[in-house]
C-alpha cells in the first residue's frame, strides 16, 4: 500500500507562511494507519506505506520531516527501515518515532536510532503531541 | 539355565581347576625327577658294591693262595713259620666266605657261582687242607697236593679268574647304566623345570589376556563412561564373569546412553515448547494490541473531538471491525482449549462445498485488492456430511493463508473436485512459500517460522485448528510448497454421492 495524501482541509484557517510538514506513517495494518492520519488532524500531508520496502521507497521520495514506523513491517522490519534510514545522507536527520505492539525495550529502539518511542494500544492526544514534539525540533 | 558355550565354567572354577593342574604337572616332574636321581643313586651302589664283590673275591682268593702255600711249606719243610699266614687265612676264612656270598647275592649267576667257589673252598680244606696236614708222610703229602690239592686249587683259582671277570663285566654294565640313569635324570629334571616353567608363564599369560586385560578395559570403559562418553562398548571376550562383567557392562552403557538420548530429547521439546510459550506471548500481544489500539484510539478520538457524522459513522466502523478482530482471536484461542480438552463441536449436516468455497471466495477477494481469487469448480454440488461453520473455517483459513503468505499479491486459485469418492480442495497461492526445514511444523499449535519476523500477522493456530476439524470429519489436510514459489494446501474429505440440493443442482456423478 502506497499513499500520499493531504490532510482533508486544505488551507482552513491555517497560516500559509508555513509549508506544511510531511508524515511517512509505515504500518501494516490500514486501520492504525487511519487512526494515526486521525489523530495528527489537519495541517499534516501524509505519505504511507504498508511495508518496509515501499516505506524506504518514499521516505527517499518525498523526504518526509518525520517518520512513525511500526517495528512489525511485512517484506523488510522497522529495525532493518531504522537502519536504512540512518545511514542515508540524506534522511539520517529525519526524526523518527517507533510504535510497536512488541516487547522491545524503550532503550533498545532508541539505540537502533529513533527518537521517539510509543507503545499499542497508544493515546492519540500522546502520539500527537509527541509527534508535534518532534516536528518543533 | 546353561550357556551353551564354555563360559558356563565359572572362573573361579577356571582360576581353580588351571592352578590344580599346574600344580599336579610341577609335582609330577620333581617326582620323576626324584625317582630318576634315586635309580641312577641305585645304579651307583650297586656299581660299588660290584667293586667290593671283585676285592672281596680277590682277598678270598688270596685267603685260598695263603692256606694252599701254608699247606705245601709245612708239608715239606715241617716248619711251623708255614702255618701262621695258614692258621690266619683258615681263622678268617669263615666271615670273608660270608661276605663273599652275601656281597655276590645281588645276581642269581654270580651267586651261583660265588655259591659254587664257596661250596669248592669249604671242601678244598675239608677234604684236602685239614686231613693233608695230619699226614707225617712226605711222599704221602707230596701225592695229595699233586693228585688232589693242585687240582683243586686249580679248580678253584679258574673259578675265581670266571667269577672276577664275569663280575668287572657286570661292573661295567652297572658304571654304563648308572651313567645313563643319571644323565637321565638330569635330562628329565632340566626338562622338567623348562617344562613347568613354560607352563607358568601360559598361564600368567592367560590370567593376563583373560583376565586382566578385559579387567582393564573394563575400567578404562567406566572411566570413559563416568566422564560422559556413553558411547564406549568393550569387546565381549573373556571367560566366565568376566565374558559377563564386559556384557553387563556393554548392557549398562547401552542403557545409559538411551536413557540420556531420551532425557535429550524430552528436554529439546521442554525447550522448544518454552520457545512456543514465549513466541505465543509476543503473538498474543502483538495481535491483541494492534486492534486493540484501533479500538481504543479511534473511541478516544470520537470521545474527545468532533467529526462529522459521516467521519463518526466511518471510525465506528473500524472501531466495530477492530472489536470483531478481538472476538475472533478469542475464539481461535478457545478452539484450542476445545481441541485440547476434545470437546470440538461436531454436529454435522449435508453441506455442498462448491456453494461453500464460493462464497468464501468471494468474501475474501474483496478483503484484499492485491489478489484475485479465483475458483475452478468442474462438478457441482460437492457433497460432504459436516458441520458447516467448521468447513467455512478451514477454508477461511487456507484462502487467507494464501492471501497473507504472497504479501506481493497475485492469484489465488481454489480447485475442487471429487476423487475416488472424496471431495478434494486445492487451495493454491503464488507467494513466497514454506522453507523446506520448517514444513514438518507447520500443523504445530501456535509455530509461526518467519512470519512474525517478516511483520506477517497471526496466531499460528489456524492450520492447527483446520488439521484437527479436517481430521474429525474423517478427512486429511496437507501441502505441497517450494519456496519462493508458492504454497498448494489440499483438503480431502469423504464424499457423498446422488444428493440434491435445494439450490437446484443435481449431482451429475451419480
Amino acid at each position: 500500500m502506497r499513499r500520499r495524501s493531504t490532510s482533508s482541509a486544505s488551507g482552513n484557517g491555517w497560516p500559509a507562511m508555513e509549508r506544511r510538514k510531511t508524515i511517512l506513517i509505515c504500518d501494516d495494518e490500514p486501520a492504525l494507519r487511519e487512526l494515526i492520519r486521525a489523530s495528527m488532524g489537519d495541517g499534516f500531508e501524509f505519505a504511507e506505506a504498508s511495508d518496509g520496502i515501499i516505506a524506504m521507497e518514499l521516505a527517499r521520495e518525498v523526504t518526509p520531516d518525520l517518520v512513525i514506523l511500526d517495528l512489525m513491517l511485512p517484506r523488510l522490519s522497522g529495525l532493518e527501515v531504522l537502519a536504512r534510514l540512518n545511514d542515508d545522507e540524506g534522511l539520517r536527520d529525519v526524526p523518527v518515532l517507533v510504535i510497536t505492539a512488541w516487547n522491545e525495550t524503550r532503550e533498545d529502539v532508541l539505540a537502533a536510532g529513533a527518537d521517539e518511542f510509543v507503545t499499542k494500544p497508544f493515546d492519540p492526544d500522546d502520539l500527537r503531541s509527541a509527534v508535534n514534539r518532534l516536528v518543533a525540533a | 539355565m546353561s550357556h551353551p558355550d564354555t563360559r558356563a565354567v565359572s572362573l573361579r572354577d577356571r582360576m581353580l581347576i588351571a592352578s590344580v593342574a599346574l600344580a599336579a604337572i610341577v609335582v609330577g616332574v620333581f617326582v620323576a625327577t626324584i625317582l630318576a636321581v634315586s635309580a641312577a643313586r641305585t645304579a651307583t651302589e650297586q656299581e660299588a658294591r660290584s667293586k667290593n664283590l671283585s676285592v672281596q673275591a680277590l682277598r678270598l682268593e688270596k685267603l685260598v693262595l695263603d692256606v694252599e702255600n701254608g699247606v705245601r711249606g709245612y708239608a715239606f719243610t715241617r716248619d711251623r713259620r708255614f702255618l701262621r699266614p695258614y692258621n690266619a687265612a683258615v681263622r678268617s676264612m669263615p666271615s670273608e666266605r660270608r661276605n663273599f656270598r652275601a656281597l655276590a647275592k645281588d645276581q642269581p649267576l654270580q651267586a651261583e657261582r660265588a655259591k659254587h667257589i664257596d661250596e669248592l673252598i669249604g671242601y678244598y680244606i675239608d677234604t684236602f687242607a685239614i686231613p693233608v696236614l695230619a699226614f707225617r708222610n712226605t711222599a704221602a703229602i707230596e701225592l695229595a697236593y699233586n693228585n688232589v690239592g693242585r687240582t683243586q686249587a686249580a679248580d678253584i683259582h679258574r673259578r675265581f679268574a670266571t667269577f672276577i671277570s664275569e663280575e668287572n663285566a657286570l661292573s661295567q654294565d652297572r658304571e654304563r647304566a648308572a651313567d645313563s640313569k643319571s644323565r637321565h635324570a638330569m635330562e628329565l629334571g632340566v626338562v622338567g623345570l623348562t617344562g613347568s616353567a613354560i607352563l607358568i608363564l601360559l598361564f600368567a599369560i592367560y590370567l593376563a589376556r583373560g583376565i586382566a586385560r578385559p579387567v582393564t578395559e573394563a575400567a578404562a570403559g567406566a572411566g570413559q563412561v563416568a566422564a560422559g562418553d556413553l558411547s564406549i562398548r568393550l569387546s565381549q571376550k573373556g571367560p566366565g564373569e568376566v565374558g559377563e562383567l564386559t556384557k553387563s557392562f556393554n548392557e549398562m552403557a547401552e542403557r545409559l546412553q538411551a536413557t540420556r538420548n531420551e532425557l535429550e530429547s524430552q528436554n529439546a521439546q521442554l525447550r522448544e515448547s518454552e520457545r512456543l510459550k514465549s513466541d505465543l506471548v509476543n503473538t498474543v500481544s502483538h495481535e491483541l494490541r494492534t486492534p486493540l489500539s484501533g479500538v481504543l484510539g479511534f473511541t478516544k478520538l470520537l470521545l474527545s473531538r468532533d467529526f462529522d457524522a459521516e467521519t463518526r459513522r466511518h471510525y465506528l466502523g473500524i472501531v466495530d471491525a477492530q472489536a470483531r478482530r478481538l472476538s475472533d482471536l478469542l475464539d481461535d484461542f478457545l478452539d484450542v482449549r476445545r481441541i485440547e480438552e476434545g470437546r470440538f463441536e461436531r454436529a454435522k449436516e449435508l453441506v455442498d462445498m462448491a456453494t461453500l468455497l464460493e462464497e468464501e471466495a468471494q468474501l475474501y477477494s474483496q478483503q484484499s485488492p492485491k489478489h484475485e481469487v479465483e475458483v475452478e469448480i468442474d462438478h457441482a454440488p460437492l457433497a460432504v456430511i459436516g458441520n458447516p461453520d467448521r468447513l467455512r473455517q478451514v477454508i477461511g483459513n487456507l484462502i487467507s493463508n494464501a492471501i497473507k503468505y504472497s504479501p506481493q499479491g497475485g492469484v489465488v486459485a481454489v480447485i475442487a473436485d471429487r476423487e475416488n469418492g472424496h471431495v478434494r480442495v486445492e487451495v493454491r497461492d503464488e507467494g513466497m512459500g514454506i522453507p523446506l526445514n520448517q514444513q514438518s511444523k507447520i500443523f504445530t499449535k501456535f509455530f509461526r517460522g518467519d512470519a512474525a519476523a517478516s511483520g506477517i500477522t497471526g496466531t499460528g493456530l489456524g492450520l492447527a485448528v483446520s488439521r484437527d476439524i479436517v481430521e474429525s470429519h474423517g478427512g486429511r489436510i496437507g501441502f505441497e510448497s517450494a519456496e519462493g514459489e508458492g504454497t498448494t494446501f489440499f483438503v480431502e474429505l469423504p464424499g457423498v454421492n446422488g444428493v440434491k440440493f435445494r439450490q437446484g443442482h443435481d449431482d451429475d456423478q451419480s
